[in-house]
């Protein structure tokens, strides 16, 4: 039985930044972690809601006209909407002339998620192809082997960017479509990863390990984000590399230099950035400093762009 | 490449050129005007040829000691040339104007008013080009002109690429001789035709002596280290004068001077060097061979040809100033592409060539890259490289677009389209054998909209100009609409048609151009002047603007009105009389409830592409004054700000007067929401047929794109997708801060302009003031 649909947040096309050539990134809707320092926000919660982008607003006040009881009320010159309405609320999305009201997400079946990959094929070449990202692609785990599967029939290159938070049996069964592996390990101390991103590591690492000792380990790249006192001390990267090199040293490892511009997405979702303000980004100096960390155990292929 | 070097003596070139003053000059005109003056029995042709001969023999030249390359077609650099035989009227109604205007400024000597206010401008009064457009058709002209601007009526025919191949290789000694063998035994009424060629080359034979004699006066009081370079300047013009080109400098020295005179003798705009990689590569190969010349020594040649190329400047009137702002005369040169065997082919003359144009950086030449399927990676890396330098340069052109559609639609020879050249900034042509006439009349689809809309009235001023054919409260159904704008470009298709041949004939009778006939096959062969059809192919080409602007409006109206229901036709129609003032509502949902035209969604793509469609087609109805096929572009340049002027508020939302569409085949500024892939899939829907006069693609790319090598592969994936869509033509400008800065102020004009802003890519309008700030910022260091 397939599952039949997938909440996606964003499909954004022309993606250049990560994994090979040029790509359309997916975003599926919906995250086990709450990183504090967390990019897509607007990703994390699993449901479709309305969300409202005060720049586009004409304040012509539709909303409030076309609105349901209990569907949103209209004050400070704004609507605001109850979350916890039952129905839908597509006559608010319908009626807003500037699409300030807009749903967060949409759902695609599978044939509708391929269509729109394909859209950009021609651009796919050197590598290039889909990445499906997030949130958490693996919560959506059944839609998304079903994905892969038609993105190897259709000869797309596929990548994906994941935690690896999820049961392994659905790992073993993505893997043989992937041609492309990125892996945050966030925190090494499963403590300290749980208070920073609600749950413990060590399902992570250990699933780490399976697919570094598996037959896909060469697809894979480690990534760790620097957030200022949280990932980014010594002792986290060092046990991170060691922990790498005690599986094997020839794996792909990346750091991510922090930036503090994540934080503008917060205010569209109502949600506080868990990143003291103070913190900039890491000059080349300090970056040297923690490359130095990693070469010091042993890694050989710290991924530098 | 990279161990090349731009040289002190073009740093010094540069610094002069830029620092000159820009006058407007009269000496052309004066001469022009005595040659008419006394010789008023001789026919017109013979008059010209004469007239030109004079100038060459006579006009003030100078000379920089610096200077590999010599000459120019007035004493100073960029000066602007008062050009009476096509037309001054212009110049007597703004002269005091030109160091004042907006656009494109000169200064003005008082004096030269004064003479050519008494000496010139009323012996041509009734007698130019213009006046005699203007008598014999200017009312019916004007009463089209807000839907039909017909362009070419008051200065002689550019957007040329003349044979330079055949230029070289005989030199004017060798056309004299051609011509001469045809003057013992062809018709008498070809005679003419030769004397007058005949004429011109001895006049340029004069020309490239005087520059000889020129030196050799200067070269004693100059400085020693100076003396030898002029000596050698000195010696390659007195050749020319004699022979053709035998080594590689002398070549460049000998294509410089074709360009001049060609300016010399029609004062037009674009007169392109094509495909110069290909034809001087026989020299310079040659030249290294034999150890003469330098991979250096070439750059450096070349460097001096560059600066040349932006000595040549056009004079417009104020209003073209703003169609075609920044003087652009179009020197347009294309390297790469494939031979006449269909392979691709680039040489280290093609790399020189991009050097070059990344150590001078100036807008002249207008540098092309022809693109195929087989262009190789270091042609493109090279290329990609000047791209980064944000010079919007070099832009790129589609072999695999415009090849075959050429030889299919146009029924151009093969070898001549695989010989393609680009002239002016876009357009198409075949190399050496064409008289095109670019851009013959702007078609403005949108004001036949609108037209259609208000039964044929025009929304800014009530006037009746159109056919009254009911309006949009009266069309029950979309298709119904779609029947009455048929009509409506009917009738101003052919009205175009009847004033197209009157400007047409009004060239043949005013400027004959003789020398210009002497490099375009089968000129002399027919023995038929290029504005009377000697050329081998004669082409006219009409701009259908703006194709964006219409597929938005039709779009809107289609989904809003008549298949949804959101708006009543009544309110729209209101609405777009009040230019929405007071249905902002209105406005907001046109601009922001229906998919709009570069967003990859294909059927607002397509009924872009069915209108131009319709257009091309029609335009096989109709055959030009030298009996040549019509065809269509789409590139406005700047043209899209007035063309807006002449709109009221439309459907896609824009308010009246504001600009349309820029480019030609590009989205809205601001509404393409779905990346640049997405506007090269909703490009590649405008068939390859639309555009064989030429294509404009505009895109915009952030710095940090090319700051990886990584980065510049991946750009380099982009444009290997934009040759396998078939897309003719794209070029890029790197967003700077200027357009943060001014995104900031206005963000309902950058929409679309998207920043990376951390992990992710965001909408520069929709970021805070202070992230925008930060960002802007951030992008500082472009700014230098």
């Amino acid at each position: 039985m397939k599952t039949s649909k997938a909440l996606v947040f964003d499909i954004k096309r022309f993606a250049v930044h990560d994994g090979q050539g040029l790509r359309t990134t997916v975003f599926f809707k919906g995250c086990p972690l709450r990183c504090k320092w967390c990019q897509n926000p607007e990703g994390l919660s699993a449901k479709r809601r309305p969300i409202y982008f005060e720049k586009s607003c004409i304040h012509c006040r539709r909303c409030e006209q076309s609105s349901y009881e209990n569907q949103m009320i209209y004050e400070n010159n704004r609507p605001y909407f109850h979350l916890d309405y039952q129905g839908d609320f597509d006559n608010l999305v319908k009626c807003c002339p500037s699409t300030a009201i807009r749903y967060d997400s949409e759902e695609y079946d599978i044939e509708e998620l391929i269509e729109k990959i394909k859209e950009d094929k021609i651009f796919f070449r050197d590598n290039g192809g889909v990445t499906f990202s997030g949130g958490e692609p693996l919560m959506q785990g059944e839609f998304l082997v079903e994905i892969l599967k038609r993105c190897k029939e259709e000869g797309i290159h596929t990548a994906i960017e994941t935690t690896m938070f999820a049961s392994l049996e659905l790992i073993k069964k993505i893997l043989p479509y992937l041609d492309l592996i990125y892996i945050d390990l966030k925190v090494f101390d499963e403590k300290k990863h749980e208070e920073f991103t609600n749950i413990s590591s060590k399902m992570i690492k250990e699933h780490i390990k399976y697919i570094l000792e598996s037959v896909y380990k060469d697809k894979v790249i480690i990534r760790t984000p620097l957030i200022p006192s949280m990932t980014a001390t010594d002792d986290n990267i060092t046990s991170i590399a060691k922990f790498l090199v005690s599986i094997d040293s020839e794996v792909k490892y990346e750091l991510l230099n922090y930036n503090p511009l994540a934080s503008s997405k917060y205010e569209l979702v109502d949600l506080e950035y868990g990143v003291d303000k103070q913190y900039k980004m890491f000059t080349q100096k300090q970056m040297q400093h923690f490359y130095d960390i990693v070469y010091s155990t042993g890694l050989k292929n710290l991924i530098i762009e | 490449m990279d161990n090349l070097q731009q040289t002190q003596r073009i740093h010094i070139l540069k610094e002069k050129m830029l620092n000159s003053p820009r006058y407007a000059s009269i000496e052309q005109a004066r001469i022009i005007t005595h040659v008419y003056q006394q010789n008023e029995n001789l026919s017109i042709p013979k008059k010209r040829a004469l007239s030109l001969k004079t100038a060459l023999e006579e006009l003030e030249i100078s000379v920089e000691k610096e200077e590999l390359i010599v000459g120019n077609r007035t004493k100073g650099v960029r000066y602007g040339v008062v050009f009476p035989e096509s037309g001054c009227s212009w110049v007597n109604k703004e002269f005091e104007t030109l160091p004042t205007r907006p656009q494109d400024q000169f200064l003005v000597k008082e004096e030269d008013i004064e003479e050519f206010r008494k000496e010139i401008y009323p012996y041509w009064q009734g007698k130019s080009m213009e006046d005699i457009i203007k008598k014999n058709y200017g009312q019916e002209i004007n009463a089209m002109a807000k839907v039909v601007k017909i362009n070419q009526k008051d200065h002689a025919q550019g957007h040329i690429c003349p044979d330079s191949a055949l230029w070289l290789k005989l030199g004017p000694s060798g056309l004299i001789e051609k011509a001469k063998r045809k003057l013992e035994t062809c018709p008498k009424d070809q005679r003419e035709f030769y004397e007058c060629v005949i004429l011109v080359l001895e006049g340029t034979q004069n020309f490239m002596k005087r520059y000889s004699y020129h030196i050799m006066n200067m070269i004693d009081n100059v400085e020693k280290e100076y003396q030898r370079g002029l000596k050698e300047v000195a010696d390659n013009c007195m050749n020319l004068s004699q022979r053709p080109p035998q080594s590689f400098y002398e070549a460049v020295q000998s294509l410089w001077f074709l360009f001049v005179i060609l300016h010399m003798e029609s004062n037009a705009s674009s007169f392109s060097p094509g495909r110069m990689d290909q034809y001087l590569y026989p020299y310079y190969q040659k030249d290294i061979a034999s150890g003469v010349l330098t991979k250096q020594k070439a750059l450096e040649i070349l460097e001096c040809l560059w600066l040349k190329f932006n000595q040549i400047v056009y004079l417009r009137n104020q209003n073209s100033a703003k169609y075609f702002a920044g003087f652009p005369i179009g020197f347009n040169i294309a390297i790469g592409g494939i031979d006449e065997n269909g392979e691709d082919i680039y040489n280290d003359l093609s790399l020189l060539c991009l050097k070059a144009q990344y150590d001078l950086g100036l807008p002249q030449p207008n540098l092309s890259v022809r693109l195929n399927k087989n262009s190789s990676h270091e042609l493109m890396q090279e290329a990609i490289k000047v791209v980064a330098k944000g010079s919007g340069m070099p832009q790129f052109f589609n072999d695999e677009a415009i090849v075959n559609t050429m030889i299919e639609d146009l029924g151009i020879e093969e070898k001549d389209a695989r010989n393609y050249a680009i002239v002016g900034c876009v357009e198409l042509t075949t190399h050496g054998n064409n008289l095109g006439w670019s851009d013959a009349a702007m078609f403005n689809l949108n004001k036949a909209l609108e037209l259609t809309l208000n039964n044929g009235k025009c929304l800014l001023t009530n006037q009746q100009i159109g056919l009254g054919l009911g309006s949009l409260e009266t069309y029950e159904t979309f298709s119904d609409l779609e029947n009455a704008f048929q009509k409506q470009v009917d009738y101003f298709i052919d009205e175009m048609m009847k004033a197209e041949v009157v400007v047409e004939k009004a060239h043949q009778d005013c400027l004959p151009t003789a020398f210009l006939s002497t490099v375009i096959d089968d000129c002399i062969e027919k023995g038929l002047d290029v504005t009377k059809g000697g050329a081998k192919y004669n082409l006219s080409g009409i701009q259908m603007i703006q194709v964006a602007n219409l597929a938005d409006s039709l779009a809107a109206i289609k989904q809003l009105v008549y298949d949804e229901n959101m708006i009543s036709k009544h309110e729209l129609l209101e609405a777009l009389k009040n230019d929405f003032k007071g249905y902002e509502i209105i406005q907001t949902m046109l601009l922001n409830k229906v998919p709009k035209y570069g967003n990859d969604v294909k059927w607002v793509d397509d009924l872009g592409a069915k209108w131009a469609g319709y257009f091309r087609e029609k335009m096989k109805d109709y055959t030009n004054y030298r009996g040549g096929p019509y065809h269509t572009g789409m590139y406005t340049v700047s043209a899209h700000v007035p063309m807006g002027e002449n709109v009221g508020a439309s459907p896609d939302g824009r308010n009246a007067l504001t600009p349309l569409a820029d480019g030609g085949m590009s989205p809205v500024y601001g509404r393409d929401m779905a990346g640049p892939t997405a506007v090269l899939k909703s490009v590649s829907r405008m068939k390859d047929s639309f555009t064989t006069n030429g294509g404009l693609l505009n895109m915009k790319f952030l710095p940090e794109f090319f700051e990886t090598k990584t980065g510049m592969m991946k750009f380099e994936n982009f444009l290997r997708a934009f040759v396998d869509l078939e897309i003719p033509h794209i070029q890029f400008n790197v967003v700077r801060r200027e357009d943060l800065l001014d995104a900031k102020i206005h963000p309902e004009n950058h929409k679309s302009l998207t920043i990376r802003v951390a992990g992710y890519t965001a909408y520069f309008v929709e970021l805070a003031g202070k992230l925008q700030d930060e960002i802007i910022e951030r992008t500082a260091y472009e700014d230098i």
